[in-house]
Protein backbone atom coordinates (compact mmCIF):
# COMPACT_ATOMS: atom_id res chain seq x y z
CA UNK A 1 0.00 0.00 0.00
CA UNK A 2 1.24 3.26 -1.28
CA UNK A 3 1.86 5.83 2.04
CA UNK A 4 -1.05 8.71 2.12
CA UNK A 5 -0.32 12.05 0.30
CA UNK A 6 0.11 14.73 2.77
CA UNK A 7 -2.36 16.69 1.27
CA UNK A 8 -5.58 15.27 -0.59
CA UNK A 9 -8.28 16.98 -1.47
CA UNK A 10 -11.05 15.37 -2.98
CA UNK A 11 -13.94 16.87 -5.08
CA UNK A 12 -13.84 20.11 -3.34
CA UNK A 13 -16.63 22.83 -3.46
CA UNK A 14 -16.35 26.28 -2.15
CA UNK A 15 -19.49 28.97 -3.06
CA UNK A 16 -20.30 32.32 -2.10
CA UNK A 17 -23.49 32.48 0.36
CA UNK A 18 -25.79 33.48 -2.72
CA UNK A 19 -24.60 30.14 -4.42
CA UNK A 20 -22.10 31.73 -7.01
CA UNK A 21 -19.43 29.15 -6.77
CA UNK A 22 -15.78 29.78 -6.43
CA UNK A 23 -14.08 26.10 -6.42
CA UNK A 24 -15.60 23.63 -8.87
CA UNK A 25 -15.00 20.31 -7.55
CA UNK A 26 -10.98 20.67 -7.00
CA UNK A 27 -9.21 17.59 -6.35
CA UNK A 28 -5.43 17.36 -5.93
CA UNK A 29 -2.71 15.50 -3.90
CA UNK A 30 0.94 16.79 -2.67
CA UNK A 31 2.85 13.93 -1.92
CA UNK A 32 5.45 14.43 1.14
CA UNK A 33 8.75 16.06 -0.57
CA UNK A 34 6.59 17.09 -3.41
CA UNK A 35 6.48 20.36 -4.80
CA UNK A 36 2.88 20.92 -6.60
CA UNK A 37 2.26 23.99 -8.62
CA UNK A 38 -0.99 25.43 -8.70
CA UNK A 39 -1.16 27.82 -11.34
CA UNK A 40 -3.81 30.30 -12.92
CA UNK A 41 -4.94 33.70 -13.19
CA UNK A 42 -5.90 36.36 -10.93
CA UNK A 43 -9.21 35.16 -9.36
CA UNK A 44 -8.92 31.78 -10.25
CA UNK A 45 -9.48 30.63 -6.61
CA UNK A 46 -5.83 29.41 -6.18
CA UNK A 47 -5.52 31.52 -2.70
CA UNK A 48 -9.00 29.76 -1.80
CA UNK A 49 -7.83 26.36 -2.03
CA UNK A 50 -4.88 26.94 0.14
CA UNK A 51 -7.33 28.53 2.57
CA UNK A 52 -10.09 26.23 2.45
CA UNK A 53 -6.95 23.66 3.79
CA UNK A 54 -5.75 25.62 6.50
CA UNK A 55 -9.56 26.41 7.22
CA UNK A 56 -9.52 30.06 7.03
CA UNK A 57 -11.61 30.91 4.25
CA UNK A 58 -13.11 34.39 4.59
CA UNK A 59 -16.43 35.13 5.80
CA UNK A 60 -18.76 35.07 3.01
CA UNK A 61 -17.59 31.72 1.53
CA UNK A 62 -18.36 27.98 2.58
CA UNK A 63 -17.17 25.07 1.27
CA UNK A 64 -20.41 23.08 0.23
CA UNK A 65 -19.27 19.70 -0.59
CA UNK A 66 -16.21 17.36 -0.69
CA UNK A 67 -12.95 16.31 2.06
CA UNK A 68 -9.46 17.65 2.52
CA UNK A 69 -7.40 14.98 3.71
CA UNK A 70 -4.31 15.66 5.85
CA UNK A 71 -2.09 12.57 5.89
CA UNK A 72 -5.03 10.44 5.66
CA UNK A 73 -6.79 11.66 8.10
CA UNK A 74 -10.31 13.66 6.77
CA UNK A 75 -10.35 17.24 8.60
CA UNK A 76 -14.22 17.75 8.74
CA UNK A 77 -13.92 14.64 11.22
CA UNK A 78 -12.62 17.00 13.80
CA UNK A 79 -14.48 19.51 15.87
CA UNK A 80 -13.42 23.25 14.98
CA UNK A 81 -10.74 23.57 17.66
CA UNK A 82 -8.81 20.66 17.26
CA UNK A 83 -8.93 20.85 13.65
CA UNK A 84 -7.00 24.29 14.23
CA UNK A 85 -4.87 22.42 16.84
CA UNK A 86 -3.81 19.60 13.70
CA UNK A 87 -3.34 21.96 11.03
CA UNK A 88 -1.36 24.52 13.02
CA UNK A 89 1.21 21.55 14.09
CA UNK A 90 1.48 20.16 10.26
CA UNK A 91 1.30 22.69 8.10
CA UNK A 92 2.25 26.47 7.49
CA UNK A 93 1.03 29.34 5.29
CA UNK A 94 3.54 31.67 3.47
CA UNK A 95 0.79 34.83 2.79
CA UNK A 96 0.21 36.62 -0.29
CA UNK A 97 0.17 39.96 1.29
CA UNK A 98 3.05 40.29 3.49
CA UNK A 99 2.53 43.63 5.15
CA UNK A 100 -0.85 42.03 6.36
CA UNK A 101 0.49 39.18 7.53
CA UNK A 102 2.64 40.81 10.09
CA UNK A 103 1.97 42.66 13.32
CA UNK A 104 2.54 46.27 12.25
CA UNK A 105 3.52 46.47 16.56
CA UNK A 106 5.16 43.46 17.40
CA UNK A 107 9.14 43.04 16.54
CA UNK A 108 9.90 40.54 13.80
CA UNK A 109 11.92 38.15 16.31
CA UNK A 110 8.94 37.56 18.52
CA UNK A 111 6.70 36.91 15.63
CA UNK A 112 8.61 33.68 14.41
CA UNK A 113 9.55 32.86 17.96
CA UNK A 114 6.20 32.83 19.50
CA UNK A 115 4.09 30.01 17.54
CA UNK A 116 7.64 28.20 18.27
CA UNK A 117 7.18 28.52 21.67
CA UNK A 118 3.43 28.49 21.67
CA UNK A 119 2.09 25.79 19.76
CA UNK A 120 4.98 23.31 18.87
CA UNK A 121 6.63 23.95 22.95
CA UNK A 122 10.37 24.70 21.89
CA UNK A 123 12.40 26.37 24.93
CA UNK A 124 12.90 30.05 24.14
CA UNK A 125 16.48 29.93 23.40
CA UNK A 126 16.00 26.99 21.06
CA UNK A 127 13.52 28.63 19.23
CA UNK A 128 15.69 32.25 18.75
CA UNK A 129 18.85 30.25 17.63
CA UNK A 130 16.08 28.60 15.06
CA UNK A 131 14.74 32.01 13.88
CA UNK A 132 18.16 33.31 13.34
CA UNK A 133 19.22 30.69 11.89
CA UNK A 134 16.31 30.88 9.12
CA UNK A 135 16.97 34.64 8.49
CA UNK A 136 20.62 33.99 7.65
CA UNK A 137 19.29 31.22 5.45
CA UNK A 138 16.66 33.38 3.43
CA UNK A 139 19.50 35.70 3.11
CA UNK A 140 18.66 38.50 5.35
CA UNK A 141 21.90 40.59 5.37
CA UNK A 142 21.72 41.54 9.35
CA UNK A 143 19.56 39.24 10.72
CA UNK A 144 19.92 40.14 14.78
CA UNK A 145 18.94 43.44 13.46
CA UNK A 146 16.01 42.24 11.23
CA UNK A 147 15.03 40.15 14.12
CA UNK A 148 14.59 43.61 16.58
CA UNK A 149 13.02 45.48 13.74
CA UNK A 150 9.32 46.49 13.04
CA UNK A 151 7.87 45.37 9.85
CA UNK A 152 7.66 48.88 8.44
CA UNK A 153 11.59 49.30 8.97
CA UNK A 154 11.96 46.04 6.20
CA UNK A 155 11.85 46.51 2.60
CA UNK A 156 8.90 44.32 0.76
CA UNK A 157 11.70 41.40 0.06
CA UNK A 158 12.51 41.56 3.29
CA UNK A 159 9.06 40.97 4.80
CA UNK A 160 8.18 37.96 2.17
CA UNK A 161 11.38 36.65 3.35
CA UNK A 162 10.89 36.60 7.13
CA UNK A 163 7.39 34.91 6.42
CA UNK A 164 9.11 32.29 4.18
CA UNK A 165 11.42 31.75 7.05
CA UNK A 166 8.67 31.63 9.74
CA UNK A 167 6.68 29.47 7.66
CA UNK A 168 9.62 26.73 7.47
CA UNK A 169 10.62 27.22 11.30
CA UNK A 170 8.88 25.12 12.75
CA UNK A 171 9.62 22.19 9.78
CA UNK A 172 6.12 21.57 8.84
CA UNK A 173 5.28 18.60 7.01
CA UNK A 174 3.27 20.97 4.50
CA UNK A 175 3.59 24.51 3.49
CA UNK A 176 1.09 26.33 1.49
CA UNK A 177 3.43 28.82 -0.61
CA UNK A 178 1.12 32.01 -1.90
CA UNK A 179 2.61 33.30 -4.40
CA UNK A 180 6.03 33.39 -2.00
CA UNK A 181 7.94 35.25 -4.52
CA UNK A 182 6.50 38.02 -6.15
CA UNK A 183 8.45 40.95 -4.04
CA UNK A 184 11.90 39.24 -4.63
CA UNK A 185 14.39 40.21 -7.26
CA UNK A 186 15.36 37.46 -9.24
CA UNK A 187 18.69 36.73 -8.12
CA UNK A 188 16.87 36.35 -4.09
CA UNK A 189 14.30 34.44 -5.91
CA UNK A 190 16.22 32.27 -7.16
CA UNK A 191 18.12 31.48 -3.77
CA UNK A 192 14.59 31.30 -2.26
CA UNK A 193 13.86 28.62 -4.69
CA UNK A 194 16.99 27.14 -4.12
CA UNK A 195 16.37 26.91 -0.39
CA UNK A 196 12.72 25.61 -0.38
CA UNK A 197 14.01 22.46 -2.38
CA UNK A 198 16.71 21.83 0.26
CA UNK A 199 14.37 22.48 3.36
CA UNK A 200 12.32 19.98 1.60
CA UNK A 201 14.78 17.64 0.50
CA UNK A 202 15.69 17.71 4.33
CA UNK A 203 12.53 17.04 6.17
CA UNK A 204 10.59 16.05 3.12
CA UNK A 205 8.07 18.67 3.22
CA UNK A 206 5.23 18.87 1.03
CA UNK A 207 4.62 21.87 -0.71
CA UNK A 208 1.60 23.26 -2.40
CA UNK A 209 3.18 26.37 -4.18
CA UNK A 210 0.88 29.04 -5.74
CA UNK A 211 2.21 31.09 -8.60
CA UNK A 212 1.76 32.76 -12.14
CA UNK A 213 5.05 32.59 -12.73
CA UNK A 214 5.47 29.89 -15.92
CA UNK A 215 9.16 29.75 -15.34
CA UNK A 216 8.91 29.47 -11.88
CA UNK A 217 6.37 26.27 -12.37
CA UNK A 218 9.16 25.12 -14.54
CA UNK A 219 12.03 24.86 -12.07
CA UNK A 220 10.43 24.18 -8.96
CA UNK A 221 7.44 21.94 -8.97
CA UNK A 222 7.52 18.26 -10.07
CA UNK A 223 3.24 18.31 -10.74
CA UNK A 224 1.35 20.79 -11.76
CA UNK A 225 -2.34 22.09 -11.38
CA UNK A 226 -4.12 24.59 -13.63
CA UNK A 227 -6.83 26.76 -12.29
CA UNK A 228 -9.54 28.45 -14.75
CA UNK A 229 -12.64 30.01 -12.88
CA UNK A 230 -12.45 27.36 -9.96
CA UNK A 231 -11.91 24.31 -11.81
CA UNK A 232 -9.22 22.10 -12.51
CA UNK A 233 -8.32 22.57 -16.37
CA UNK A 234 -5.24 20.16 -16.49
CA UNK A 235 -3.44 18.09 -13.60
CA UNK A 236 -0.24 16.64 -14.95
CA UNK A 237 3.53 16.21 -14.03
CA UNK A 238 5.52 19.31 -14.80
CA UNK A 239 7.57 17.73 -17.71
CA UNK A 240 4.44 16.38 -19.52
CA UNK A 241 3.04 20.19 -19.12
CA UNK A 242 5.98 22.18 -20.31
CA UNK A 243 6.89 18.73 -23.00
CA UNK A 244 3.03 17.80 -24.61
CA UNK A 245 0.45 20.43 -22.52
CA UNK A 246 -2.51 19.21 -22.60
CA UNK A 247 -5.05 21.69 -22.90
CA UNK A 248 -5.36 24.95 -24.66
CA UNK A 249 -5.52 26.56 -22.05
CA UNK A 250 -2.41 24.88 -20.22
CA UNK A 251 -0.59 26.19 -23.63
CA UNK A 252 -1.59 29.69 -23.32
CA UNK A 253 -0.37 30.52 -20.05
CA UNK A 254 3.31 29.08 -21.29
CA UNK A 255 3.62 30.85 -24.16
CA UNK A 256 2.24 34.25 -22.44
CA UNK A 257 4.92 34.40 -20.29
CA UNK A 258 7.13 37.22 -21.31
CA UNK A 259 10.35 37.17 -22.64
CA UNK A 260 13.22 40.25 -21.80
CA UNK A 261 15.44 38.58 -24.92
CA UNK A 262 12.92 39.44 -27.22
CA UNK A 263 11.50 42.68 -26.78
CA UNK A 264 9.90 42.60 -29.83
CA UNK A 265 7.40 40.14 -29.14
CA UNK A 266 4.88 41.84 -27.47
CA UNK A 267 3.03 40.72 -24.14
CA UNK A 268 0.72 37.97 -25.64
CA UNK A 269 -1.99 37.51 -22.49
CA UNK A 270 -4.38 34.39 -22.91
CA UNK A 271 -6.81 34.97 -25.88
CA UNK A 272 -10.26 36.58 -25.15
CA UNK A 273 -11.90 34.39 -27.30
CA UNK A 274 -10.14 31.21 -25.65
CA UNK A 275 -11.43 32.61 -21.75
CA UNK A 276 -14.68 33.25 -23.06
CA UNK A 277 -15.57 29.83 -24.92
CA UNK A 278 -14.14 28.16 -21.54
CA UNK A 279 -16.38 30.52 -19.42
CA UNK A 280 -19.30 29.53 -21.78
CA UNK A 281 -18.14 25.85 -21.35
CA UNK A 282 -18.63 25.79 -17.29
CA UNK A 283 -21.68 27.98 -17.42
CA UNK A 284 -23.21 25.01 -19.12
CA UNK A 285 -22.17 22.30 -16.70
CA UNK A 286 -23.89 24.74 -13.82
CA UNK A 287 -27.17 24.02 -15.96
CA UNK A 288 -27.22 20.51 -16.10
CA UNK B 1 32.21 50.97 -5.66
CA UNK B 2 33.39 53.83 -7.45
CA UNK B 3 35.21 51.27 -9.79
CA UNK B 4 32.17 50.14 -11.06
CA UNK B 5 30.65 53.58 -11.91
CA UNK B 6 31.11 54.33 -15.77
CA UNK B 7 30.06 57.06 -17.70
CA UNK B 8 26.52 55.47 -17.95
CA UNK B 9 25.83 56.23 -14.08
CA UNK B 10 25.37 59.90 -14.43
CA UNK B 11 22.13 61.63 -16.16
CA UNK B 12 23.09 62.13 -19.70
CA UNK B 13 22.05 65.14 -21.05
CA UNK B 14 21.40 64.53 -24.59
CA UNK B 15 19.62 66.90 -25.96
CA UNK B 16 16.84 64.52 -27.76
CA UNK B 17 16.18 63.38 -24.25
CA UNK B 18 12.79 65.59 -22.88
CA UNK B 19 13.06 67.96 -20.34
CA UNK B 20 12.65 65.97 -16.77
CA UNK B 21 9.51 66.44 -14.54
CA UNK B 22 11.99 65.35 -11.77
CA UNK B 23 15.25 66.21 -11.22
CA UNK B 24 17.16 64.69 -8.30
CA UNK B 25 20.91 65.30 -7.19
CA UNK B 26 23.08 64.88 -3.88
CA UNK B 27 20.30 63.08 -2.28
CA UNK B 28 21.03 61.25 0.88
CA UNK B 29 18.85 59.76 3.51
CA UNK B 30 19.11 57.72 6.41
CA UNK B 31 17.14 55.89 9.24
CA UNK B 32 17.88 55.20 13.31
CA UNK B 33 18.89 52.03 14.02
CA UNK B 34 16.67 50.93 16.75
CA UNK B 35 18.28 47.76 17.22
CA UNK B 36 21.19 48.81 18.51
CA UNK B 37 20.18 52.64 19.90
CA UNK B 38 21.51 52.73 23.39
CA UNK B 39 20.02 52.99 26.25
CA UNK B 40 20.77 57.20 26.64
CA UNK B 41 21.02 59.43 23.45
CA UNK B 42 20.32 58.89 19.98
CA UNK B 43 20.13 55.57 17.58
CA UNK B 44 22.52 55.20 15.37
CA UNK B 45 21.56 56.37 11.80
CA UNK B 46 21.70 53.83 9.26
CA UNK B 47 22.66 55.22 5.70
CA UNK B 48 20.01 53.70 3.09
CA UNK B 49 20.60 56.31 -0.28
CA UNK B 50 23.87 57.56 -0.53
CA UNK B 51 24.11 60.21 -3.07
CA UNK B 52 21.56 59.85 -5.46
CA UNK B 53 21.88 61.97 -8.83
CA UNK B 54 18.27 61.32 -11.22
CA UNK B 55 16.35 62.48 -13.95
CA UNK B 56 13.04 61.59 -14.92
CA UNK B 57 12.15 62.90 -18.38
CA UNK B 58 8.16 64.01 -18.82
CA UNK B 59 6.15 61.83 -20.09
CA UNK B 60 8.58 58.74 -20.49
CA UNK B 61 8.70 55.83 -18.24
CA UNK B 62 11.63 54.99 -16.19
CA UNK B 63 12.54 51.74 -14.35
CA UNK B 64 14.46 51.10 -11.41
CA UNK B 65 15.52 47.81 -10.54
CA UNK B 66 17.76 46.24 -8.17
CA UNK B 67 18.25 43.75 -5.65
CA UNK B 68 16.08 43.26 -2.44
CA UNK B 69 16.92 45.91 0.31
CA UNK B 70 18.89 48.12 -2.27
CA UNK B 71 16.41 51.37 -1.62
CA UNK B 72 14.13 51.22 -4.19
CA UNK B 73 10.88 51.88 -2.36
CA UNK B 74 12.80 54.31 -0.07
CA UNK B 75 14.30 56.11 -3.03
CA UNK B 76 10.10 56.21 -4.23
CA UNK B 77 9.01 57.43 -1.24
CA UNK B 78 11.13 60.23 -1.25
CA UNK B 79 10.17 61.57 -4.58
CA UNK B 80 6.27 61.22 -3.93
CA UNK B 81 7.32 63.15 -0.85
CA UNK B 82 6.59 60.20 1.93
CA UNK B 83 9.98 60.59 3.18
CA UNK B 84 12.18 63.77 3.04
CA UNK B 85 15.86 63.43 2.82
CA UNK B 86 18.51 64.31 5.03
CA UNK B 87 20.03 66.10 2.29
CA UNK B 88 20.13 66.75 -1.54
CA UNK B 89 17.67 68.54 -3.97
CA UNK B 90 14.26 67.02 -5.32
CA UNK B 91 12.65 69.41 -8.37
CA UNK B 92 9.56 68.41 -9.51
CA UNK B 93 8.37 71.00 -12.31
CA UNK B 94 11.41 73.22 -11.44
CA UNK B 95 10.24 73.62 -7.75
CA UNK B 96 12.49 72.15 -5.04
CA UNK B 97 10.14 69.99 -2.82
CA UNK B 98 12.47 68.29 -0.82
CA UNK B 99 12.17 70.15 2.50
CA UNK B 100 8.50 71.25 1.97
CA UNK B 101 6.06 70.61 4.98
CA UNK B 102 2.94 69.14 4.39
CA UNK B 103 1.13 72.58 4.27
CA UNK B 104 3.13 73.37 1.20
CA UNK B 105 3.26 70.33 -0.62
CA UNK B 106 -0.74 70.30 -0.70
CA UNK B 107 -1.15 71.90 -4.24
CA UNK B 108 1.07 69.06 -5.40
CA UNK B 109 -0.78 66.25 -3.95
CA UNK B 110 -2.63 65.29 -6.45
CA UNK B 111 0.20 65.16 -8.84
CA UNK B 112 2.31 63.17 -7.02
CA UNK B 113 0.36 59.69 -6.71
CA UNK B 114 1.98 56.41 -5.63
CA UNK B 115 0.55 53.21 -6.26
CA UNK B 116 1.85 50.39 -3.25
CA UNK B 117 3.60 46.98 -3.17
CA UNK B 118 1.27 45.56 -1.01
CA UNK B 119 -2.11 46.21 -2.06
CA UNK B 120 -4.12 45.02 0.94
CA UNK B 121 -2.47 47.67 3.69
CA UNK B 122 -3.37 50.59 0.95
CA UNK B 123 -6.99 50.17 0.59
CA UNK B 124 -9.64 51.43 3.40
CA UNK B 125 -11.48 47.46 4.78
CA UNK B 126 -14.61 49.45 5.54
CA UNK B 127 -14.89 51.10 2.40
CA UNK B 128 -16.55 49.86 -1.02
CA UNK B 129 -14.42 49.53 -4.05
CA UNK B 130 -16.33 52.42 -5.61
CA UNK B 131 -15.94 54.71 -2.03
CA UNK B 132 -12.44 53.65 -2.43
CA UNK B 133 -11.53 54.98 -5.78
CA UNK B 134 -14.05 57.96 -5.43
CA UNK B 135 -12.39 59.41 -1.98
CA UNK B 136 -9.05 60.96 -3.26
CA UNK B 137 -11.02 62.68 -6.44
CA UNK B 138 -13.59 64.24 -3.64
CA UNK B 139 -10.84 65.38 -1.66
CA UNK B 140 -9.02 66.92 -4.52
CA UNK B 141 -12.37 68.29 -5.90
CA UNK B 142 -12.60 66.57 -8.66
CA UNK B 143 -16.16 65.15 -8.43
CA UNK B 144 -16.15 61.50 -6.87
CA UNK B 145 -19.62 59.79 -7.96
CA UNK B 146 -20.11 56.20 -8.06
CA UNK B 147 -20.05 56.62 -12.41
CA UNK B 148 -16.50 58.09 -12.45
CA UNK B 149 -14.81 55.09 -9.98
CA UNK B 150 -16.88 52.50 -12.00
CA UNK B 151 -14.78 54.06 -15.86
CA UNK B 152 -11.78 53.97 -13.80
CA UNK B 153 -12.64 50.03 -13.07
CA UNK B 154 -13.02 49.70 -16.47
CA UNK B 155 -9.83 50.52 -17.53
CA UNK B 156 -8.24 47.84 -15.18
CA UNK B 157 -10.14 45.42 -16.23
CA UNK B 158 -12.66 45.07 -13.45
CA UNK B 159 -16.34 44.98 -14.15
CA UNK B 160 -19.01 47.19 -12.51
CA UNK B 161 -19.98 43.98 -10.03
CA UNK B 162 -16.38 45.07 -8.64
CA UNK B 163 -17.67 48.64 -7.21
CA UNK B 164 -19.74 47.34 -4.52
CA UNK B 165 -17.20 44.87 -3.13
CA UNK B 166 -15.10 45.19 0.17
CA UNK B 167 -11.46 44.57 -0.26
CA UNK B 168 -11.39 41.63 1.27
CA UNK B 169 -13.39 40.11 -1.30
CA UNK B 170 -11.30 40.58 -3.89
CA UNK B 171 -8.25 38.58 -4.84
CA UNK B 172 -4.83 39.59 -4.50
CA UNK B 173 -4.98 40.45 -7.99
CA UNK B 174 -7.98 42.21 -8.36
CA UNK B 175 -6.84 44.34 -5.05
CA UNK B 176 -3.32 45.28 -7.04
CA UNK B 177 -5.77 46.83 -9.75
CA UNK B 178 -7.99 48.73 -7.45
CA UNK B 179 -4.94 50.66 -6.36
CA UNK B 180 -4.19 51.09 -9.73
CA UNK B 181 -7.37 52.62 -10.52
CA UNK B 182 -7.56 54.72 -7.69
CA UNK B 183 -4.37 56.60 -9.42
CA UNK B 184 -5.03 56.81 -12.66
CA UNK B 185 -8.78 58.02 -11.97
CA UNK B 186 -6.63 61.55 -10.51
CA UNK B 187 -5.01 61.60 -13.86
CA UNK B 188 -1.65 62.81 -12.01
CA UNK B 189 1.18 64.49 -13.68
CA UNK B 190 3.68 61.83 -11.90
CA UNK B 191 3.00 58.02 -10.83
CA UNK B 192 5.21 55.95 -8.73
CA UNK B 193 4.59 52.35 -9.03
CA UNK B 194 6.43 49.98 -6.57
CA UNK B 195 6.05 46.34 -7.63
CA UNK B 196 2.81 46.61 -8.95
CA UNK B 197 2.49 44.10 -11.23
CA UNK B 198 4.52 41.14 -9.79
CA UNK B 199 1.99 39.44 -8.11
CA UNK B 200 -0.24 39.97 -11.59
CA UNK B 201 -0.90 37.09 -13.90
CA UNK B 202 0.44 38.01 -17.21
CA UNK B 203 -2.77 38.67 -18.70
CA UNK B 204 -3.72 41.49 -16.03
CA UNK B 205 0.15 42.39 -16.27
CA UNK B 206 -0.17 42.84 -20.45
CA UNK B 207 -3.87 45.15 -19.74
CA UNK B 208 -2.03 47.35 -17.29
CA UNK B 209 1.34 48.06 -19.09
CA UNK B 210 -0.77 48.37 -21.87
CA UNK B 211 -2.90 50.86 -20.23
CA UNK B 212 0.13 52.68 -18.46
CA UNK B 213 2.17 53.14 -21.45
CA UNK B 214 -0.87 54.90 -23.10
CA UNK B 215 -1.51 57.60 -20.25
CA UNK B 216 2.27 58.02 -20.33
CA UNK B 217 1.97 59.00 -24.12
CA UNK B 218 -1.50 60.62 -23.94
CA UNK B 219 -1.77 62.64 -20.49
CA UNK B 220 2.15 62.94 -20.98
CA UNK B 221 2.31 61.26 -17.41
CA UNK B 222 5.87 60.56 -15.75
CA UNK B 223 6.31 57.30 -14.33
CA UNK B 224 8.91 55.64 -11.58
CA UNK B 225 8.34 52.11 -12.54
CA UNK B 226 9.77 50.25 -9.37
CA UNK B 227 9.93 46.68 -10.47
CA UNK B 228 12.43 43.52 -10.12
CA UNK B 229 11.09 41.89 -13.64
CA UNK B 230 13.27 42.81 -15.93
CA UNK B 231 10.78 41.40 -18.99
CA UNK B 232 8.24 44.37 -17.46
CA UNK B 233 10.92 46.48 -17.08
CA UNK B 234 12.05 46.15 -20.99
CA UNK B 235 8.74 45.84 -22.58
CA UNK B 236 7.15 48.61 -20.49
CA UNK B 237 10.16 51.54 -19.72
CA UNK B 238 12.13 53.99 -21.85
CA UNK B 239 14.71 54.63 -19.37
CA UNK B 240 16.09 52.19 -16.66
CA UNK B 241 18.08 52.63 -13.41
CA UNK B 242 20.28 50.08 -11.47
CA UNK B 243 20.05 50.51 -7.43
CA UNK B 244 22.70 48.63 -5.88
CA UNK B 245 23.35 49.26 -1.92
CA UNK B 246 21.90 53.08 -2.01
CA UNK B 247 23.70 53.77 -4.79
CA UNK B 248 22.91 54.02 -8.91
CA UNK B 249 25.12 51.66 -10.53
CA UNK B 250 24.39 52.37 -13.76
CA UNK B 251 21.50 54.27 -15.84
CA UNK B 252 20.32 54.66 -19.43
CA UNK B 253 18.39 54.04 -22.25
CA UNK B 254 16.75 50.25 -21.36
CA UNK B 255 17.63 48.75 -24.68
CA UNK B 256 21.32 49.51 -24.23
CA UNK B 257 21.57 48.63 -20.55
CA UNK B 258 19.62 45.26 -21.11
CA UNK B 259 21.73 45.01 -24.36
CA UNK B 260 25.06 45.45 -23.21
CA UNK B 261 24.70 45.39 -19.50
CA UNK B 262 28.31 47.48 -17.81
CA UNK B 263 27.67 46.10 -14.20
CA UNK B 264 28.13 42.42 -12.92
CA UNK B 265 24.86 43.35 -10.41
CA UNK B 266 23.18 43.87 -14.13
CA UNK B 267 24.13 40.69 -15.91
CA UNK B 268 23.51 38.21 -12.67
CA UNK B 269 19.75 39.33 -12.47
CA UNK B 270 19.38 38.44 -16.31
CA UNK B 271 21.06 35.25 -15.70
CA UNK B 272 18.52 34.34 -12.85
CA UNK B 273 14.99 34.69 -14.39
CA UNK B 274 13.35 31.42 -14.86
CA UNK B 275 12.69 30.67 -18.38
CA UNK B 276 9.28 28.62 -18.44
CA UNK B 277 11.02 25.61 -20.14
CA UNK B 278 12.56 22.58 -17.90
CA UNK B 279 16.09 22.82 -16.68
CA UNK B 280 17.32 20.06 -14.71
CA UNK B 281 20.70 21.99 -14.40
CA UNK B 282 19.01 25.51 -13.47
CA UNK B 283 20.12 25.39 -9.61
CA UNK B 284 23.54 24.70 -9.84
CA UNK B 285 26.24 27.23 -9.75
N1 LIG C 1 -15.42 37.28 0.43
C1 LIG C 1 -15.59 37.22 -0.89
N2 LIG C 1 -16.75 37.59 -1.46
C2 LIG C 1 -16.93 37.52 -2.78
N3 LIG C 1 -16.00 37.07 -3.64
C3 LIG C 1 -14.84 36.68 -3.15
C4 LIG C 1 -14.56 36.74 -1.76
N4 LIG C 1 -13.31 36.31 -1.57
C5 LIG C 1 -12.82 35.98 -2.79
N5 LIG C 1 -13.74 36.21 -3.73
C6 LIG C 1 -13.57 35.93 -5.17
O1 LIG C 1 -13.13 34.59 -5.30
C7 LIG C 1 -12.33 34.43 -6.46
C8 LIG C 1 -11.11 33.63 -6.12
O2 LIG C 1 -10.25 34.40 -5.29
P1 LIG C 1 -8.74 33.98 -4.97
O3 LIG C 1 -8.23 34.96 -3.96
O4 LIG C 1 -8.66 32.55 -4.61
O5 LIG C 1 -8.04 34.21 -6.39
P2 LIG C 1 -6.53 33.89 -6.82
O6 LIG C 1 -6.57 32.80 -7.82
O7 LIG C 1 -5.71 33.68 -5.60
O8 LIG C 1 -6.13 35.23 -7.58
P3 LIG C 1 -4.81 36.17 -7.48
O9 LIG C 1 -3.80 35.57 -8.39
O10 LIG C 1 -5.29 37.50 -8.00
O11 LIG C 1 -4.40 36.22 -6.04
C9 LIG C 1 -12.03 35.85 -6.96
O12 LIG C 1 -12.75 36.09 -8.13
C10 LIG C 1 -12.49 36.75 -5.82
O13 LIG C 1 -12.98 37.96 -6.32
N1 LIG D 1 11.38 53.12 8.30
C1 LIG D 1 12.55 52.48 8.24
N2 LIG D 1 13.33 52.37 9.33
C2 LIG D 1 14.51 51.72 9.29
N3 LIG D 1 15.01 51.13 8.19
C3 LIG D 1 14.28 51.18 7.06
C4 LIG D 1 13.02 51.87 7.02
N4 LIG D 1 12.52 51.76 5.76
C5 LIG D 1 13.42 51.05 5.06
N5 LIG D 1 14.49 50.71 5.82
C6 LIG D 1 15.68 49.95 5.38
O1 LIG D 1 16.18 50.55 4.21
C7 LIG D 1 16.69 49.56 3.31
C8 LIG D 1 16.10 49.79 1.93
O2 LIG D 1 14.71 49.51 1.98
P1 LIG D 1 13.75 49.68 0.70
O3 LIG D 1 12.39 49.36 1.17
O4 LIG D 1 13.99 51.00 0.07
O5 LIG D 1 14.33 48.51 -0.24
P2 LIG D 1 13.82 48.03 -1.69
O6 LIG D 1 14.94 48.25 -2.65
O7 LIG D 1 12.50 48.63 -2.00
O8 LIG D 1 13.70 46.46 -1.45
P3 LIG D 1 12.53 45.41 -1.90
O9 LIG D 1 12.85 45.04 -3.32
O10 LIG D 1 12.77 44.25 -0.99
O11 LIG D 1 11.21 46.05 -1.70
C9 LIG D 1 16.37 48.22 3.94
O12 LIG D 1 17.53 47.71 4.53
C10 LIG D 1 15.33 48.53 4.99
O13 LIG D 1 15.46 47.66 6.09
MG1 LIG E 1 -4.30 34.80 -4.62
MG1 LIG F 1 10.47 47.83 -2.08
Amino acid sequence: MTPPSMLDIRNLNVALLNGRPILRDVSLTVAPGEVRALVGESGAGKSMIGKAVLGILPRGLKVTSGEILLEGQPLHDLRPAARRRRVAEVAALIPQDPLTALNPVRRIGAQIVDPLIKIHGWARPAAQARALDLLHRVHIRAPERVMQSYPHELSGGMRQRVLIASAFAASPRLIVADEPTTALDVTVQKQILRLIRELQQETGTAVLFVTHDMGVVAKISQQVSVLFQGKVMEDAPTQAVFDAPDHAYTRALIAATPSYADPERPFSPVPQSLIAEMSAALAMEVRR
Amino acid sequence: MNAQLNSRSLPDPSSTAPAPLVSIRGLRLSFPDQANKPLFGAAPRIEVLKGIDLDLPAGQITGIVGESGSGKSTLGRVMVRLLAPDTGTVLFDGQDIAQLDEAALRPLRRDLQMIFQDPMSSLNPRHRVWQIIAAPLRRFGLGGTRVEAVAALDKVGLGADFAERFPHELSGGQRQRVGIARAIALEPRFILADEIVSGLDVSSQAQVLTLLKTLAREMNLTLAFISHDLSVIRHLCDRVVVLYHGEILEQGPVAEVFAAPQSEITRTLLAAIPLPELDAHWFDD
